[in-house]
């Protein structure tokens, strides 16, 4: 270990295969000298480990004319680190039978890996080597770009995916309304030269998480995490805050045989108590196909085959975002019945409604509490979001904390606000 | 600890160690429906779900998309349950619920904390004899409608929709899932009630749970609540396939990229080199480190370039994806050709071989931590060959799978006999 970790929280128990309901789960938290934050939950009666490394930079650090630098740093990282090149990197992750994931996005960037147990010491390493020591060969720099394009490129023929790029590039005034993948204009302008200096500036220990879940233990995890990124140095930018734009409709004229309905607004801040009330009243109106967007948009009304809407964060603040898909001839009625289901959460839910939202959140609880990936997932988030990891009991108790009284209170008093709409399809609505 | 096992005299790991505490469970009722489980003490919830084993291959023309439809409608209820009394109870008891549709299978599944598994099974139990109120069926003939036409923006699914038929030139596993709306707009509630009574017979059907429940409990209830199932019998028609090859395509102005779907002859279900050519696939065209890979992907040649095998009864395909810009699509379709010819032609390296399998295992182990992620593979896997597999045992099955084994099958030129169909902008 690189001088002393700072230690929050106990000691995970560990025993033969305890069932997870009547284990306590609770995330072990160290801070490695390089400003590393490591969590670290122990789920023993599982073969497998899953690590997520979560790292502070995405299309909102992008420097202007430069949007895509985070895309292609993300990809370029994975193409060759130490001693191995692009292809010795891979290959040396596939020989342990590594299964590989991870995304660049609007405020964070993410390298993920699951593997079995007994490889933690041999996996964690080639992890690590690619934010240590990415090579950032020349030769990479062009397929990464060009591959970034393609992508780029592939997004008009998935208007879901589009409609939400243009949805939060008009909801978002701050940086993060800018697309993940970056823009044409941006990746030609890119250079090798230019994307290292970024990573210079992005690609640090200190404002990034890492945090795994599964069947190891602590020791073992601790001296392979510290012996692999103990070395990481570099540096990191400041999230710029988040700006929210003037409420506005806009359409998107695309051809498609479904007119694709976007909808914004600013909800609670991730973590906080409020959130945990919000999302009870985000469960009534769309956390399953008993709630009130389902029933009155597709199960009444045959309206639509995918309708919802759900919570996303970014550091500091929440938003609430909504979603339809219709045929244009359908898409005022739909629009329609969307917004005034919003309005009439105002009013308040029944009893029996906060009761099946409770149950829902509660036993979605459990079930992501079984995967070492989910866990890994939720714990990253935590660390990244909130600056602390919570555990399950913690969440738990929270969220039956509150009653319905207190919810009905709270979207009395706060009126979801009039949302962003963004519509992509053939023609405009009539209420667009 | 647990490492995967390995064959032959190779530097890896040793046999693991038997699965702890999992136990198998299974009956067959008196009306011909079979129960299955594996019982985990480690497991904090429950799944269950019934496997039809009906799907797009079974429907006739004049039904296409019966199948599907159906399944929509079974979340509609019975003469006690409206359709949004099953949405609510599923609520109630905060499961994790839903239903899915493909060539041979139609599945019903949910997973919620242990207490709650008799409401479960009631209302999947009830869900499979459907009352089919017309109204009901009028209004989710909509929604599926919309489920058509959303998929007409995804050429990515698109591609295959449109190629499926063609490839399997008359053999009925190129029937299509969703229907055409010309053909779900014609349906009537009468034709999908007698397709229900010919294939929803209790021996058609498998229940199926995972994680931690009680059996005799379980049993005594499913026996009570199915007892008025009549079982009739139920075919399913296995023609020999005789799939196209060769080159086809159409062009959709809207589209700005290069749309590939590729076919070429694999294994069925039955066959014992199904995980071997499990491996094939997953060497040439994983999402990441295998041939289609390194020729195309890596260099930015194309967004999207992968292979996968998908075995069936009787029958198997390998299905390759391409995703590129249209001015180089030609080349790249070469290029994806050729990639698979050079495997067929000179085989796979040991190396290549050893980490397929790997990543393989990986993934089943991760897909097996979870009563619902167990449970599809433990209920079609049952279904398709009446063999329970635990997960080490189908992880032990592909680690044993051998690389001879893949060159007999590339030895009967799979790839000479592609089917390629190309959806992209017009020239």
């Amino acid at each position: 270990m690189s001088g002393n970790p700072v230690r929050t929280g106990a000691s995970a128990a560990v025993g033969a295969s305890p069932p997870p309901e009547t284990t306590t789960r609770e995330p072990i938290v160290v801070t490695l000298d390089n400003g590393l934050r490591v969590v670290y939950e122990s789920m023993p009666w599982l073969p497998a480990v899953s690590a997520s490394l979560v790292m502070p930079f995405g299309s909102a650090t992008d420097p202007v004319g430069l949007e895509g630098t985070a895309n292609v740093l993300h990809e370029w990282l994975q193409r060759g680190a130490g001693e191995l090149d692009s292809r010795g990197h891979s290959d040396a992750l596939e020989d342990l039978g590594v299964r590989r994931g991870g995304a660049s996005s609007r405020e964070s960037s993410s390298l993920s890996l699951s593997f079995l147990e007994s490889e933690l010491d041999a996996a964690l390493p080639l992890l690590a080597s690619m934010v240590t020591a990415p090579r950032f060969d020349t030769s990479e720099f062009e397929s990464a770009r060009e591959l970034a394009l393609q992508e780029l490129d592939s997004l008009d023929d998935a208007p879901t995916q589009r409609l939400f790029d243009e949805l939060l590039a008009r909801f978002l005034a701050s940086p993060q309304g800018r697309s993940a993948y970056g823009t044409a204009a941006g990746l030609a302008a890119l250079t090798p030269d230019g994307v290292r200096e970024a990573a210079t500036r992005v690609l640090g220990a200190d404002g990034a998480v890492l945090a795994l879940a599964g069947g190891s233990d602590w020791a073992s995890i601790e001296r392979a995490v510290t012996s692999a990124f103990g070395s990481w140095r570099g540096a990191t930018t400041p999230i710029p805050p988040v700006a929210v734009a003037p409420v506005a409709r806009h359409h998107v004229v695309a051809e498609s045989s479904q007119v694709q309905i976007g909808l914004a607004f600013p909800s609670a801040e991730p973590g906080t108590d409020e959130s945990i009330v919000y999302n009870l009243a985000l469960g009534v109106l769309s956390g399953s196909m008993g709630s009130r967007l389902f029933t009155e948009v597709r199960e009444k009304r045959g309206l639509v085959y995918s309708v919802s809407a759900f919570s996303r964060g970014l550091r500091g603040f929440g938003y609430t975002i909504g979603y339809a898909g219709t045929t244009p001839e359908r898409a005022d009625e739909t629009l329609s019945v969307f917004l005034a289901e919003l309005e009439r959460l105002t009013e308040g839910v029944s009893a029996d409604e906060f009761d099946r939202a409770r149950t829902g959140i509660l036993s979605s609880l459990v079930m992501q509490g079984e995967s070492s990936g989910a866990t890994a997932a939720r714990l990253a988030s935590d660390m990244y979001m909130l600056g602390r990891a919570r555990t399950l009991d913690e969440i738990r108790s929270r969220i039956e904390a509150v009653d319905l009284a207190t919810l009905n209170d709270y979207l009395a008093a706060n009126p979801l606000p009039t949302p962003m709409v963004v519509t992509l399809g053939p023609g405009a609505l009539e209420l667009a | 600890m647990k490492t995967f096992p390995t064959v032959g005299g190779g530097a890896g790991p040793a046999l693991a160690a038997p699965p702890s505490g999992l136990r198998f469970d299974h009956t067959v009722l008196a009306n011909g429906l079979t129960i299955i489980g594996e019982h985990n003490p480690a497991a904090a919830t429950v799944a269950a779900g019934f496997f039809v084993n009906t799907g797009a291959r079974d429907e006739t023309p004049d039904v296409s998309g019966v199948s599907h439809f159906l399944e929509h409608m079974a979340f509609k209820g019975n003469d006690q349950y409206s359709a949004e009394d099953i949405n609510r109870v599923f609520d109630e008891i905060g499961a994790q619920y839903n239903a899915y549709t493909s060539h041979e299978r139609t599945v019903y599944y949910g997973a919620v904390l242990p207490g709650r598994l008799p409401t479960l099974l009631e209302l999947l139990s009830l869900m499979m004899r459907p009352v089919l109120r017309q109204e009901d069926f009028d209004v989710e003939k909509k929604v599926i409608l919309e489920e058509i036409a959303m998929y007409q923006d995804r050429p990515a699914f698109q591609v295959f929709d449109l190629s499926s038929e063609l490839y399997w030139n008359g053999h009925p596993l190129g029937n299509s899932i969703l229907g055409s709306t010309e053909s779900i707009t014609a349906l009537r509630k009468e034709q999908m009630a007698a397709y229900h009574r010919e294939r929803y017979s209790p021996g058609n059907l498998l229940l199926t749970l995972a994680g931690a429940y009680d059996w005799d409990a379980v049993v005594d209830q499913v026996t009570l609540a199915t007892a008025e199932w009549v079982q009739v019998p139920v075919t399913r028609t296995r023609p020999t396939a005789a799939t196209l090859a060769g080159t086809d395509g159409q062009s959709d102005a809207k589209l700005n990229r290069t749309h590939v779907a590729v076919y070429a002859p694999g294994v069925g279900k039955d066959d014992p080199r199904r995980y071997a050519a499990a491996v094939l696939a997953d060497a040439i065209g994983d999402s990441g480190g295998s041939r289609l890979y390194w020729e195309l992907v890596d260099k930015g040649l194309a967004d999207n370039a992968s292979l996968d095998h998908e075995s069936s009864e009787g029958e198997g395909v390998f299905n390759g994806y391409i995703s590129t810009a249209p001015e180089r699509a030609q080349a790249v379709i070469e290029l994806y050709l050729a990639t698979l010819r050079r495997v067929q032609d000179e085989g796979l390296t040991a190396d290549e071989w050893r980490r397929a399998q790997r990543k393989l295992a990986t993934g089943l182990t991760l897909r097996a931590e979870t009563p619902l992620g167990r449970l599809s593979s433990l209920g079609s896997g049952y279904q398709a060959t009446g063999e329970y597999l635990s997960v080490d045992e189908v992880v032990a099955r592909v680690m044993g799978a051998e690389l001879a084994t893949a060159q007999e099958l590339l030895a009967e030129r799979p790839f000479d006999r592609a089917y390629v169909y190309t959806l992209g902008p017009a020239d």
